[in-house]
């Protein structure tokens, strides 16, 4: 009977006492910390106004899903002598639906050219058709080219 | 007169397909009952409808690139099996695990089994039918926990954070704060569960002598974890074969007395209260500053040919990765010894000769997760 | 309302009187019912840290709407094995019953729809009506899973008829009458809980296993049998089912608050107008509802065989020395305040004994605590 009482007192004691712990999650969304990974994207080097990213393929050899796929072309800004880059990304795509969002790809990244969306723009992605998920290049830049998001992990 | 014996009215025993898809096979689980009225006859348990050949897949990746699938195949405890993994991979390659690298592993493991265990005790309340609230007791402080995680590693529920050697990358500043502040979150929630749930008679009636197993048949069956210890046998690889650093910590381990469910869903509550003690032993203890990796890391990973077997105490029992190498980056064999996977084979003979609510009882109290039953 | 509600006073045939009356309460009830849910939601969320129904309209008040349109444009299923005239008539079997019973439920002093001079075994007897639709659900479903739940929820209900009517007799001996009306007259002064409360939760009891409410609720165990006799139903028929469930606790509910709490009658008398005194009822009787959100909030499900032992070898033996109790206090003329002070005793006893005696185990053993000391030292506490 005593353990029957205090079963019910506990249940009481939280609808007098306690506050829900629910966040309305639509309207509020929860504060993510500055490491939180989500999905990769390209970042944007703002000074000479092209992406990081040399197309490289280190990160499409290191995925362990193989959600990468990376073409490299010469870099146009590089002939005009504009850029040290030799080499840039001429197309870029990863497969969201895919990915299982290890951080690998920003580990052996050699140009921090690649860093995990630690916004909710980069958790919001829910499509009607798998097709959808993967991304091109343009897509992959375009938080970055706003200036919308700085990947906390980029080692 | 005599009354022909009308066959229809013969008491027959009736099969009851449960699973895959019930609110109470936590995951999907088939057993097909035979009951006799209310009382089960036999039960055969199906299992590998969550079978996705991690095993297989971990031996074409590299030591970087397996830990993610450890998370994916023990997704409640997804530290302790990547602690297991690179504890394989170092043992192979004989690395010196940096001394503050060890005191974060132990604490986020033992962190892991705070919330593992939370999400046992609020899944048993449900299994028992308490309408929820022990879920929505366990879940918030759960989660609090997790943010911890998601700090630390910058995922809640796929850490992919230990590396072969030690850490992938320093944990946040206020590290040994947020743990603190957590911790208490966690107490308040054990407080919450223990006044719910232990000393309610209807609980303790549901529990009680249910699925009693001794601690012979326990052995025979292979079961570890607080399913071995409520059997009365006190093994726990932290005590007995200590890895890492767990040899630097004072803690009780809980042993039942009875094998019933009861002293499974104690011996679990107990542990938190242990855990909780470990994890703050281990910030007292944890080096200010210090490497995270070994300094002489090779930049890619070649174990030597050779085989190895690193075992942890996982919050379901013990959690095996058996690794041969035939030399090179990649793991020739791999083999995952899952607690939940030998664990169930001991369901039938529990079952047997309970009340068909029992059985959601027994199952619950094993605490099994499906992927790491069929990985 | 009043006019329609109270048979004598108005010039129609009574039949038709009833039927109109019968009409206005289920319409009502509907409505109320709906509203019932909203405030379960909200009470049990706010014990579980959660908000409940916010979404719908302020406070989310508008949610039971919502819920009610969906369920009836939902599409109504039927399996193609299920025995069609058992499983289409059982949800009336137990729609009509639930129903009915407010026939004899004088809500105030004035509105009732029919005077029955023995309404409390009315109301007993159609309440105990239903478990012949959860039968007939259970069996017309051809699943598994609704038979168990039908088997269940007939056994559970016929045995605590039996405590329940017996709690109910013992209530018929002190006051002299087996009408809910002169039952609430009676407790002008003091409420009948004060002279009977081992009665009083022996009907607590069991009223919560007739209208099968955590944690008598497994016929319906959604963690076992996944819904019961329910499993098959949908749409309109499975939100008729949910209804008359409903329906039964705000019977039982307004029965309790009515034989023990003393209805309308207590503590102001029958001289307030007829607001003050449907206001009473409906606190009395959504206290009664909260004890049984209360209790869901809390407690496990009890198992089928536990169930069966706690009615047959707790509450009915109690129930009968509640009987007896009160015989000698009849037959000798003993003073109130005897029969009070026993069956406070007795229920005292209830409740000790209740636990022990279905769980049956010898006290337990503690957890052995094996101590585990550090062998090595940390680095920096040795430095």
């Amino acid at each position: 009977m005593l353990g029957i009482l205090r079963s019910m007192s506990v249940t009481a004691k939280v609808m007098l006492t306690r506050k829900p712990v629910t966040i309305q999650y639509p309207e509020v969304h929860r504060e993510i910390p500055n490491r939180d990974r989500a999905f990769p994207i390209l970042i944007w080097d703002e000074e000479k106004d092209e992406p990081f990213c040399t197309g490289c393929h280190a990160c499409e050899r290191a995925c362990p899903v193989e959600c990468m796929t990376v073409v490299m072309k010469d870099n146009p800004k590089h002939a005009a002598g504009e850029s040290k880059r030799r080499k840039i990304i001429d197309e870029f795509w990863i497969d969201y639906g895919r990915c299982m969002r290890c951080n690998i790809c920003v580990e052996v990244c050699n140009f921090e050219a690649i860093g995990m969306n630690n916004t909710w723009a980069g958790h919001e992605l829910s499509r009607y058709d798998r097709s959808q998920l993967v991304f091109d290049l343009d897509q992959l830049l375009s938080q970055s080219k706003a200036g919308k998001v700085d990947p906390g992990l980029r080692a | 007169m005599v009354l022909e014996r009308d066959p229809a009215l013969d008491v027959v025993d009736m099969p009851i397909n449960m699973g895959p898809q019930h609110p109470s096979t936590h995951g999907v689980f088939r057993m097909v009952l035979v009951v006799n009225g209310e009382k089960i006859v036999d039960l055969v348990p199906h299992i590998g409808y969550m079978h996705r050949g991690g095993e297989k897949l971990m031996e074409a990746m590299d030591f970087r690139q397996g830990i993610g699938y450890c998370d994916r195949t023990e997704y409640l405890a997804q530290f302790s099996a990547e602690l297991a993994y690179c504890l394989a991979v170092e043992r192979l390659m004989d690395l010196q695990v940096p001394e503050r690298a060890e005191y974060i592993r132990v604490i986020l493991t033992e962190m892991n089994r705070l919330s593992s265990h939370f999400m046992f005790a609020g899944a048993f309340g449900v299994d028992a039918g308490v309408f929820a609230t022990s879920f929505t007791y366990a879940f918030p402080q759960r989660e609090f926990l997790q943010e911890v995680f998601e700090e630390v590693s910058g995922d809640r529920l796929m850490y992919a954070y230990f590396r072969v050697g030690g850490l992938a990358w320093e944990v946040p500043d206020n590290f040994v704060q947020r743990v603190h502040e957590v911790l208490v979150h966690s107490a308040q929630g054990l407080k919450d569960i223990d006044d719910l749930l232990t000393k309610n008679e209807i609980f303790m009636a549901r529990c009680q002598n249910i699925g009693s197993f001794s601690a012979q048949r326990a052995i025979a069956y292979g079961l570890s974890g607080p399913m071995l210890r409520a059997s009365g046998v006190p093994w726990d690889l932290r005590k007995d074969e200590p890895y890492s650093i767990y040899d630097r910590f004072n803690f009780e381990v809980p042993v039942g007395n009875y094998g019933d469910v009861y002293d499974r869903y104690l011996v679990r509550i107990e542990e938190m209260r242990q855990s909780i003690s470990i994890i703050e032993q281990a910030l007292e203890q944890l080096p200010p500053d210090g490497p995270i990796v070994p300094e002489k890391m090779p930049r890619r990973l070649r174990t030597p040919p050779g085989e190895v077997y690193a075992k942890v105490e996982a919050p379901r029992g013990e959690w095996g990765v058996y690794l041969v190498s035939k030399g090179g980056d990649k793991p020739y064999r791999l083999k995952m010894r899952s607690p939940s996977f030998c664990n169930l084979s001991a369901l039938r003979e529990m079952t047997i000769g309970h009340y068909l609510a029992d059985a959601v009882m027994i199952l619950g109290s094993m605490d099994i997760v499906l992927c790491d039953v069929d990985r | 309302m009043t006019m329609l509600l109270s048979a004598p006073a108005i010039d129609m045939p009574g039949a038709l009187a009833s039927v109109l009356g019968l009409v206005a309460i289920t319409l009502v009830m509907t409505v109320g019912v709906a509203y019932a849910t909203w405030y379960e939601r909200k009470i049990i969320a706010r014990m579980q840290l959660r908000l409940g129904p916010t979404r719908v309209g302020p406070f989310g008040l508008l949610q039971p709407i919502a819920d009610m349109l969906k369920l009836l444009v939902k599409e109504d299923l039927r399996p193609a094995t299920a025995d069609p005239i058992a499983f289409e008539l059982a949800v009336f079997a137990i729609f009509i019953p639930s129903f009915l019973a407010f026939v004899a439920v004088p809500f105030t002093a004035d509105w009732l729809i029919s005077p029955l001079p023995l309404s409390l075994l009315y109301l007993l007897a159609i309440s105990g009506l239903s478990f012949i639709g959860f039968l007939m659900a259970g069996w017309g479903s051809d699943n598994k899973y609704a038979l168990l739940g039908g088997m269940r929820a007939a056994a559970q209900l016929i045995s605590y008829e039996i405590p329940l009517i017996l709690a109910m007799v013992g209530v018929v001996m002190v006051t002299a009458s087996a009408d809910v009306y002169q039952i609430i007259l009676f407790q002008d002064r003091i409420p009948l809980i004060v002279w009977q409360p081992l009665g009083f939760i022996i009907f607590l009891t069991a009223s919560i296993a007739e209208v099968e409410r955590p944690p008598f609720d497994i016929p319906t165990g959604e963690s076992e049998v996944a819904g019961g006799v329910f499993i098959e139903y949908s749409g309109i028929r499975w939100s008729m089912f949910q209804l008359s469930s409903y329906v039964n606790m705000y019977v039982f509910a307004l029965l309790g608050a009515f034989v023990f709490l003393g209805g309308w009658e207590w503590p102001f008398g029958r001289d307030i107008g007829w607001g003050y005194q449907l206001l009473l009822t409906v606190s009395k009787m959504a206290l009664f509802i909260f004890f049984y959100l209360w209790i869901r909030a809390s407690f496990p499900r009890m198992r089928v065989d536990q169930l069966m032992s706690y009615a047959w070898k707790v509450l009915i033996p109690f129930a009968l020395l509640q009987i007896f109790l009160n015989g000698l206090f009849i037959v000798y003329d003993a003073p109130g305040v005897v029969l009070a002070a026993s069956s406070w005793a007795a229920a005292g006893g209830l409740m000790y004994l209740a636990f022990h005696v279905v769980r049956r185990g010898e006290p337990r053993k503690p957890l052995q605590m094996i101590s585990v000391r550090a062998t090595a030292v940390a680095a920096r506490s040795a430095s």
